[in-house]
């Protein structure tokens, strides 16, 4: 079973943190309003639980930006909020001057657009803290039911996974979303050499 | 930049919500100035044929050609045009490499300040 030592699990949480912190400043500035996060959240779950976890009791349905990143060690990126709350996130990030039509035309794309710059804000400040580069692929955006979310990932990961969830809120609008970074086994020891290599530049 | 003809944008993204708000913000302080659009690396490109902009405003994560291999192609077309890529990839390796090929580098989301502020370079220049 895999395991992180206790400062390793520290300097994790630590630097997603730190990512996450950026991430709200960028969700800030597009939704003009201030965005609070929760201290990212650390389990080692099957993607099921995850997708369980996620959904709720009552499985509700969720829209989702999911991008892969490889490099340092390789992840999962996905962002989400309830379906029902995502053209409302729209209309703050372009104002009142589109039409209630045009808005839902470009929903998708605006969707992809904002889970863009929120998860590369993230995944921009860890590799820069590593001095480490890691590429993204370009977004995806899906909704379902976290089921159907976790399970459609055009990947091959079955095994546990290790998941980062940080809850946000823009308070305003009582709109609660959530990042989760998914990593499988292998990329587990990744970023557990990433984490070390990180701790050992920290050291007198 | 010259006043002796209105000045032209042209806006890359693959993301129409990008270009829009690029549009948007440009022309809230220069609301006589053209703003062109292309939808990839390879658009922009072509439109260099018929178009010559006084900037280009440019995606880095685009389907297709990227932003950076974009800024190449470019440059072999009209090396006189001055380029800000936009993204939200804000890696240092990514400041580097634009850095490298001598272009602006602005962080996403887009804002008004940002734009004003690389306009602002532009008019400086």
């Amino acid at each position: 079973m895999f395991q992180l030592d206790e400062l390793q699990h520290d300097a994790l949480v630590e630097l997603f943190n730190q990512g996450v912190g950026q991430a709200a400043a960028a969700m800030s500035q597009i939704v003009h309003e201030e965005v609070t996060m929760s201290v990212p959240l650390i389990t080692f779950q099957s993607r099921a639980e995850v997708a369980q976890e996620l959904g709720g009791p009552e499985a509700r349905r969720i829209c989702a930006v999911t991008q892969t990143y490889q490099g340092a060690f390789n992840t999962e990126a996905m962002l989400m909020f309830p379906e029902e709350k995502s053209l409302e996130i729209v209309r703050l990030m372009v104002g009142q001057s589109v039409t209630m039509e045009e808005l839902s035309e470009m929903e998708q794309e605006a969707m992809s657009e904002i889970g863009n710059i929120i998860l590369n804000s993230c995944m921009s400040t860890l590799a820069n803290i590593a001095g480490k580069e890691l590429h993204g692929s370009l977004p995806i955006y899906r909704i379902g039911t976290s089921d159907q979310i976790l399970g459609s990932s055009d990947n091959q990961w079955s095994g546990m996974v290790l998941t980062l969830k940080i809850d946000f809120n823009i308070e305003k609008h009582e709109i609660n979303g959530y990042v989760a970074f998914l990593l499988d086994t292998t990329a587990l020891h990744d970023l557990q050499a990433y984490l070390q290599q990180y701790l050992s530049g920290l050291m007198p | 930049m010259s006043n002796a003809k209105t000045t032209t944008i042209l806006v890359v993204d693959d993301s129409r919500v990008s270009r829009l708000l690029s549009r948007q913000f440009i022309l809230h302080n220069h609301p006589d100035w053209i703003i062109e659009e292309a939808v990839t690396g390879e658009e922009a490109v072509t439109k260099l044929s018929s178009i010559s902009p006084d900037l280009i405003l440019l995606d880095v994560n685009m389907p297709g050609m990227g932003g950076l291999a974009a800024v190449v192609k470019l440059r072999e077309i009209s090396p006189e045009i001055p380029i800000c890529l936009m993204t939200a990839n804000v890696q240092d390796a990514t400041r580097e490499k634009a850095h490298n090929l001598g272009v602006q580098f602005a962080e996403k989301p887009i804002t008004q300040a940002r734009i004003d502020h690389v306009i602002a370079q532009l008019e400086n220049a």
